[in-house]
């Protein structure tokens, strides 16, 4: 049963200059909604699809098949591998991180569960698709864990969507155990709703010489809080969190990006890029911290914001947290303007200042986009940018 | 014809005055070279033609067929004909190189009457062969990750797929070898006709060995002094800009002077 009340003495998690506790995240309805209509994947894609409370979609490709790879919804993983879920679930984000990650452990009714067993490795990239269902009014509670094995090498693109337009709140964490030596390239696409206030947790705990590289694109329409982190606890484990946002009318979106070196020669580092139009607020921190003894580590970050609006609020916060010496650190950040040059380049091409503006913006976030694992993602993330421009004259 | 036509050109930069009174047409069916010294105004004459916001026209006017281009953008200039091939062409992710040049030409086309895929395509295919640029150059990032020569055909790939009536090509030989030199000449002489007219600005004469000019002008300290044909090049590149600027009389201080380098690579 849930224990209220410890819960509650904990503290909501921290997201610096972002005003949230009034959106009442701590207070939520898991919702119980069935489907049977496949929203986003099709045949031929390896992945599964979760809409609410049913698994829309799962195929498999042969070669992850043969392999032993293990993708099914949450419930069912529960139900044919008990043990096994339990003992991960709260592995890579305690039970009791902050207030709204324990009360997700609490309360989560659905998700995703990926087991990559070691050595494992495939080419195409498995998606992990999540709809939140809003038509009854009340909340998606999800859970994922992605278990990556020792030496496997494997592409993760996962998406969020809500499905309706009722008004309503999310809380999604996600874990993701990175085994010695895995290769892990974990792309999100988030485009939760505009009615859709949310939660997003997302972590991952890399051993020795592993590698995790998130690509994230931050889309959703309506106020989000969203933390990506990387616990580098073994020797030479190394992480690039790559996080691009965009934010329009009034919403707000207040971004936590973490790395922490904690093993030597460890490497981390953060890239955020963001654009705010109309009268929307965006917020980047960036923590990097290296704790004493992880000799020989890295942590650097650079955020840049792109203010479209006089009205926009930007922030980009770079913090490092030092506490050895024999290390290298840096960072940089920037609010600021579309680059003349680049206009003028395109400018000087015949195609208009309105066209070229969109081009350019797109290219701020290039860096990001063209990481995308799939054509098809790159294209995604492209016309997302694309229909939130639209809102650039408002 | 299209004629372009600059008139006591005055041109400051951050407050300098580096154009000081110049004068010059260009017609279309003819190839100009302007040759000079570093640092006497050649880049500032091709950026302040193109419109660039940094360039601050004080006196003087510049003509495409009578219109004024004080009075028009840098996209609507480009739209009017004109195309300038950049010394240091911008980097940018997202946004392919096909895409790039597909909305540049439909930027020319009525909103009813865009170019299709396929004949763009078609076009794109025969012109990239033309310059010996691989079929996945056009689908990369705009000059993103380029190397300096794969940049310079890249801005000769996008003058040949645009067609303007009066190009200026600033630099294009710098940083070439000689085989892409001679794939860059091969491009603009492709261009060649009496619907086409070029400003090519650059310091050395080899260039002009490939992509023989009509006319060469020599600039010096902000005003073109001298006016040939293509033997002038070659009497430069035997004399050197001072030996030009004492048989001229001229009281101009070269930057490069004192290193008397007036043809090393940059």
């Amino acid at each position: 049963m849930v224990d209220n009340i410890a819960i509650a003495s904990l503290p909501l998690p921290e997201f610096a200059k972002v005003r949230y506790s009034g959106w009442q995240l701590d207070e939520l309805t898991p919702a119980t909604e069935n489907t049977k209509t496949t929203y986003f994947l099709k045949n031929t894609i390896s992945g599964i699809e979760v809409s609410g409370q049913s698994t829309t979609y799962q195929q498999l490709s042969e070669n992850m098949i043969a392999q032993g790879v293990i993708v099914m919804g949450m419930k069912q993983a529960q139900m044919v591998y008990g043990p096994l879920v339990n003992k991960l679930i709260g592995s890579v984000i305690s039970k009791r991180a902050d207030r709204l990650s324990a009360q997700n452990y609490e309360q989560f009714n659905t998700g995703i569960f990926v087991y990559i067993p070691d050595q494992v490795k495939f080419d195409d990239v498995l998606h992990l698709t999540l709809n939140h269902l809003a038509m009854s009014g009340q909340d998606f509670v999800a859970r994922i864990f992605v278990c990556v094995g020792a030496h496997a090498k494997v592409t993760i693109l996962q998406e969020m969507h809500t499905i309706g337009s009722e008004k309503t709140k999310a809380s999604v964490v996600i874990e993701v155990l990175a085994n010695v030596g895995a290769q892990v390239t974990y792309a999100n696409i988030d485009s939760l709703g505009e009615q859709t206030t949310a939660f997003i947790n997302r972590e991952v705990l890399v051993k020795d010489h592993a590698t995790v590289d998130w690509q994230n694109a931050e889309f959703n329409d309506g106020n989000v809080v969203m933390r990506v982190a990387s616990q580098l606890n073994g020797e030479g484990a190394t992480s690039h969190a790559n996080v691009i946002g965009l934010t329009i009318k009034k919403q707000t979106q207040g971004l936590v990006t973490t790395v922490l070196n904690k093993g030597r020669h460890t490497v981390g580092h953060i890239f955020q890029r963001g654009v705010i139009l109309n009268r929307s607020t965006l917020v980047f921190n960036g923590i990097g911290q290296i704790i004493k003894g992880a000799k020989g580590s890295d942590a650097q970050q650079e955020s840049r914001v792109l203010m479209l609006s006089r009205r926009a609020r930007g922030d980009a916060n770079p913090l490092l947290l030092i506490d050895e010496n024999d290390v290298t650190a840096g960072h940089a950040a920037s609010v600021g303007r579309v680059d003349d040059e680049q206009m003028y380049y395109l400018m000087s091409r015949g195609i208009s200042e309105r066209v070229a503006r969109k081009l350019v913006i797109r290219g701020f976030m290039g860096e990001v986009l063209m990481k995308m694992p799939t054509r098809a993602a790159q294209q995604k993330v492209m016309s997302e940018i694309e229909r939130n421009l639209q809102y650039e004259d408002d | 014809m299209t004629t372009l036509k600059v008139d006591n050109l005055h041109v400051s930069v951050a407050g300098k005055e580096i154009l000081k009174g110049l004068d010059f047409i260009d017609n279309t069916g003819e190839v100009h070279a302007i040759m000079g010294p570093n640092g006497t105004g050649k880049s500032t004459l091709s950026q302040t033609i193109m419109g660039h916001p940094a360039y601050q026209v004080t006196q003087g006017n510049i003509y495409m067929d009578g219109q004024n281009l004080a009075e028009m953008s840098v996209d609507a200039r480009a739209r009017a004909g004109l195309f300038l091939a950049m010394q240091y062409p911008s980097e940018i992710q997202g946004v392919t190189n096909s895409e790039f040049m597909r909305a540049a030409i439909n930027a020319r086309r009525p909103e009813d009457d865009q170019i299709s895929v396929m004949s763009f395509i078609e076009k794109l295919d025969e012109k990239r062969e033309f310059l010996a640029m691989t079929e996945e150059m056009a689908e990369r990032y705009l000059n993103e990750g380029f190397s300096g020569g794969e940049k310079k055909r890249n801005e000769i790939l996008q003058m040949m797929m645009i067609q303007p009536q009066i190009a200026i090509l600033d630099e294009i030989d710098s940083g070439l070898d000689i085989d892409a030199l001679k794939v860059v000449s091969r491009g603009v002489n492709s261009m060649r006709s009496n619907e086409f007219g070029a400003l090519m600005i650059t310091h050395y004469q080899r260039l002009l060995d490939y992509i023989v000019p009509d006319f060469v002008h020599v600039m010096m300290d902000g005003k073109i002094v001298k006016t040939g044909d293509a033997n002038l090049a070659k009497k430069l590149e035997a004399e050197g800009y001072a030996g030009l600027r004492d048989e001229l009389g001229l009281d101009v201080h070269l930057t490069d002077e004192e290193t008397n380098s007036y043809f090393v690579e940059d």
